[in-house]
């Protein structure tokens, strides 16, 4: 059951990126996004990483795709025109790390990797809260994350803000 | 059932599509969408291995700091390509090329 879900999910953010990279149009890419966000979750889940999973749902699939769909529709269309000589230099670049994946998958990852953890994943959400409170453990890093958080939103706010004309 | 190695060769693919989007595309939406399919996969790494070693919380810790960051990014960004609109004509990457009038 958890290896379908694996295959699953990880079938749902593999086309989702694939879609990302070659959809003809911005909007089917924009929702091709939505659907490997979702597949990403999915896998957290399986990794037992239940808080992630829910945050990576609420702020990725809720937040930054509806910001990105606002962006496209305030921005003119466009669509992309392949071409050979376009394609060559990305494509000589994507066929290094291809190739190391496929060495990776010859050789076989497990024989480089310690051994897998047998432990059963607990619920996170308890921990990671009290672990975000503590101070010797992520209590600096959270509270900096809120000042990211808060010149972000100032900031953004006065980027899209319309200039008057003077 | 043991998934890391599967979901490092998901992260690795997802990593390469994004730069290939970055890189490819010349709309500056589709180079901060292929951003986000990259960060996804630096982020799908960490929470593997955190499974891998035996349930540690610093890995997902890493990936709820990266889903923060990349909110922020992604407001930022988008704020930033509102403003390249409406100064230069289009959104094309390659064409916005002036820094004064």
């Amino acid at each position: 059951m958890e290896s379908f879900s694996f295959w699953f999910f990880g079938a749902c953010t593999l086309i989702g990126a694939l879609l990302v990279a070659f959809g003809p149009r911005l909007v089917h890419s924009a929702f091709a996004l939505v659907l490997a966000l979702i597949g990403v979750a999915g896998l957290y889940w399986g990794l037992g990483a239940d808080f992630l999973g829910g945050v990576q749902l609420l702020v990725y699939v809720g937040g930054i795709t509806i910001l990105f769909i606002y962006g496209i529709m305030l921005t003119p269309k466009g669509t992309t025109k392949w071409s050979a000589s376009s394609l060559l230099f990305p494509g000589l670049i994507a066929v290094v790390p291809v190739a190391v994946m496929l060495h990776l998958a010859w050789t076989g990852l497990a024989s480089v990797l310690p051994a897998a953890s047998t432990a059963e994943p607990a619920a996170t959400a308890d921990t990671i809260g009290r672990a975000f409170l503590t101070r010797d453990q992520y209590l600096v890093p959270f509270e900096l994350a809120s000042l990211v958080l808060l010149s972000a939103l100032v900031g953004s706010v006065y980027l899209a803000r319309r200039k008057k004309e003077s | 059932m043991d998934h890391t190695a599967g979901c490092v060769f998901l992260g690795a693919a997802m990593f390469v599509l994004g730069v290939f989007t970055m890189v490819t595309r010349r709309n500056a939406i589709y180079v901060l969408m292929g951003a986000e399919l990259i960060l996804n996969a630096a982020a799908l790494n960490f929470v593997a291995f955190a499974r891998h070693l035996g349930n540690r919380l610093d890995g997902q810790m890493f990936a709820i700091f990266i889903v923060i960051l990349a909110a922020a990014e992604a407001a930022v960004a988008l704020g930033i390509v509102l403003q390249i609109h409406h100064h230069f004509p289009t959104i094309d990457v390659s064409k916005a090329d002036r820094l004064g009038d």
